[in-house]
Order: structure tokens, then C-alpha cells, then sequence
């Protein structure tokens, strides 16, 4: 089977590099990267990636609309929203828009690690 | 953290040389504590009681705090708390002080009066600032002027410190400063908030502060300020905005941030309102700003 296909996008060089180091101890994928809410639209358009992880305070387009724009585009797109921002506001956004999974900043590698499992037995399936 | 707050007002009032202060708090880190110490630190005895129960221990082979129980000098609860802040392995300043005879007990004792009554606190607050309170640190290092946005100010300063000790350093120390007129930075992250309240916040660094900063947070060996380093003390900045609009939007305030910034050599005027607190690593002082307008840069 084909690995994983991941599109990572934030604004931050250190938030990037952090998340590919923990996708990397989940396995081996293929990532991507995006470094504003426009080029997510653009590489997700390009790459067809089967799980993303989306930033929301980003410049050009922010997060919840590159994920209302992304679930335009394909309504099965899964997107988990990464932000330090987990308002009440920013939740209901994105729950509203479709996200599939909401993470806190900063992270813990075992939140990763089920959302990669998830992706994987779904991609299986 | 309140050794390094009690120490600066020793270095600042003479008492000891900046030389005496780093041997002292170096020491802080590898001694175990001595009961008579811990409790004229508390403001439980005086120095010539625990002379006195001293005095006792080299004619009958007994536990301190027992004597001192029995001498009406301690409560049971009293001891219990000092047994407590024992058991946490750190020594205070002021046992390191005496062990070095840099100060006598009498003379720490005096300082400590002195100490306490410069900043005005009780029994209750010394006690709450030794077990680290960072609410009490704020409350008592940061004088934030009266305005309709203090108790805001308050709590993004409480929330940074905490973050600071969480990501960054786990003794910072912060101080009280006036808003200037114009601040020049070699290094400044900013980001703004929108919502009822628009704020400017930001921090500001010289370079070898900033790149210590830059390496604590990404736990990375940076050396140059590259991207990544710049990327990490911006990141930084993010994520505590992001943690000060989650406890708003908890509170029913729901704010907005905008993509943070940073630039080099910037001279920032017209801060409006609100604060600036430096804050002391190991490596040096940054600056934390936040203010209710947003400045000329």
C-alpha cells in the first residue's frame, strides 16, 4: 500500500518542522508543505492529500477558510485544525466548516498518533 | 524564584556584591535546607530563637522542630509547613547567605524586615511568593498603572510568566518599568488582538537574548537568527496569545489575533497605554509588551 499522503500547513517554520518530526515517529508518509492558508488550498488541490493539518492564525487566507474552501472542493476531505487559539469560536468555526479533529497547541505526540491511526485503518478500509 | 527576587533587593541595597549573589544562589541548588533558616524565612521565629533551640541541640540529642515545639517558639502546623517546603530540596538565599558568611542570621533577619516592608507584605504573601505564586509575583514586582484594561494587563502578564517557566526558563524574574517614549529593539516579535479590546502585544530582545530564547523554546542548538530562530521566538509569542485568547474566550470574551511579526532594528513609539515588563533569564532581559494601541514602527 501507498503511504500516507499529509499536507502541514502553518505559517511557523519551527510548528512545521515540529509536526513532520512527530508524524515521523508515527511512520513513513508522504508530507507536504504550506506555509499560508492559499498555498493549502493550491497544494491540496495539486496533491490530493488524505489528511491535513491546518493552522488557523496564518497570513493570506486563514485556516478556517482555507477549510471551507478545501471541503468545497472535496466534501470527504479530512482536516484537523492546530491551533494555540482553541476558542470557543475557532471550535464552532470549525466544526462548522467540516473539520474532522481539533488540536490544541502544543501538542502531545499521542494526539498525533491517533489521528494518524484513524487516517490509516480508514485508508485500509 | 523569590530567592532571585530577595537577592536583587540585597545586591541593590549593598548588603551583598553581585559575586555573593551568584555563589549563593549557585549553592541554592545543591544544599539541603536547615530548619532554624526556613523559619525566620517564614517569619515563624526569630533569629535568636533558633540561636536558642540551637544553643539546646548541642546538650540533648533532639530533632530541632521538636524543641522548638516544645519551647512555644512553633506550632505543629507551623512545622509541618516548614518540614513541607524541606522536603521541596531547595535552599533559600538566605541559608546559602549565612552558610558563605556573607550575612549573619541577625542581619538576614533585618534584611528580611526590611524586605517585607518595602513591598508592603504579609506572613501569608512572603509565604505564598517562596512556594513560587506566580499571581503573588505579579501582584507584588509588577506596578501596571491604573487604567480601564489593568486587571487585563494583570493576567496576560501572570499568563506569560507562567508560559515562560512552562517553555523557557523555570526561574525568570520579572521588574516594573514605565512605557518609554521610544524603545529601540535589535529584535521584535509582534503580534495584534482584535475583538471588544484591540492590544498590541509583543517582545523585544537584544540578539544574544533573543537567539537564547530562540534555542530554549525550539529545545534546538540555533546559532545564527535565521528563520527557524526567528520562526521560534515568534512561535512562542502565538502560542501564549493563543493560550491568553483561550482563558477569554472561557471567560465568554471571545478575541481575535493576527499573523505574528518580526523585524529587526525597529524602533517602536506611541505605545498608548499599558505595560512593559522586562523579564530576567539566565542569558539576559527581554522585553514584554503589551499596550492598548498600536505603536509607530
Amino acid at each position: 500500500m501507498k503511504p500516507l499522503r499529509i499536507l502541514v500547513c502553518d505559517d511557523s517554520l519551527l510548528v512545521r518542522s515540529r509536526l513532520k518530526e512527530s508524524l515521523k515517529q508515527c511512520g513513513d508518509f508522504e508530507v507536504f508543505e504550506a506555509q499560508d492558508g492559499q498555498a493549502a488550498i493550491d497544494m491540496y488541490k495539486q496533491y490530493q492529500p488524505e489528511l491535513v493539518f491546518l493552522d488557523i492564525v496564518m497570513p493570506l487566507r486563514d485556516g478556517i477558510e482555507a477549510l471551507q474552501t478545501i471541503k468545497e472542493y472535496d466534501t470527504r476531505a479530512k482536516v484537523v485544525m492546530v491551533s494555540s487559539a482553541g476558542t470557543q469560536s475557532h471550535l464552532r468555526k470549525a466544526i462548522e466548516a467540516g473539520a474532522t479533529d481539533f488540536i490544541q497547541k502544543p501538542w502531545e505526540q499521542h494526539q498525533i498518533l491517533s489521528i494518524i491511526a484513524k487516517a490509516v485503518k480508514e485508508k485500509e478500509e | 524564584m523569590f530567592s532571585l527576587y530577595f537577592g536583587h533587593y540585597l545586591l541593590n541595597r549593598g548588603l551583598i556584591t553581585p559575586d555573593q549573589l551568584t555563589d549563593a544562589l549557585d549553592l541554592t541548588e545543591s544544599v539541603h535546607l536547615k530548619l532554624g533558616v526556613l523559619a525566620v524565612n517564614a517569619g515563624y521565629m526569630t533569629a535568636s530563637r533558633v540561636g536558642k533551640v540551637h544553643q539546646m541541640q548541642t546538650k540533648v540529642d533532639r530533632m530541632f522542630g521538636e524543641l522548638a515545639i516544645e519551647l512555644g517558639f512553633l506550632t505543629k502546623k507551623q512545622l509541618d509547613d516548614l518540614l513541607s517546603t524541606q522536603k521541596q530540596g531547595h535552599l533559600l538565599l538566605g541559608q546559602a547567605l549565612v552558610d558563605k558568611d556573607y550575612l549573619s542570621l541577625e542581619q538576614l533577619q533585618v534584611a528580611l524586615d526590611e524586605y517585607k516592608k518595602a513591598y508592603g507584605l504579609s506572613e501569608g504573601q512572603i509565604y505564598k511568593l517562596q512556594q513560587g505564586d506566580v499571581d503573588e509575583i505579579v501582584n507584588t514586582f509588577v506596578r501596571i498603572a491604573d487604567s480601564p484594561e489593568k486587571a487585563l494587563y494583570t493576567f496576560y502578564i501572570s499568563l506569560m510568566l507562567r508560559n515562560v517557566i512552562r517553555f523557557i526558563d523555570n526561574s525568570p524574574r520579572v521588574e516594573s518599568s514605565q512605557i518609554p517614549e521610544k524603545l529601540n529593539a535589535e529584535w521584535l516579535v509582534w503580534q495584534e488582538i482584535t475583538g471588544s479590546v484591540n492590544l498590541f502585544t509583543a517582545i523585544a530582545a537584544e540578539e544574544p537574548v533573543f537567539m537564547d530564547l530562540a534555542r530554549r523554546y525550539s529545545g534546538q542548538g540555533l546559532l545564527e537568527p535565521d528563520e527557524l530562530a526567528q520562526a521560534s521566538v515568534a512561535e512562542f509569542l502565538n502560542l501564549h496569545n493563543g493560550l491568553f485568547l483561550v482563558n477569554m474566550s472561557n471567560n465568554g470574551v471571545e478575541l481575535e489575533m493576527k499573523p505574528q511579526l518580526i523585524g529587526q532594528n525597529k524602533t517602536v513609539t506611541g505605545l498608548g497605554t499599558g505595560c512593559i515588563v522586562p523579564v530576567y533569564l539566565r542569558s539576559g532581559r527581554f522585553d514584554v509588551i503589551i499596550s492598548d494601541s498600536n505603536p509607530a514602527l
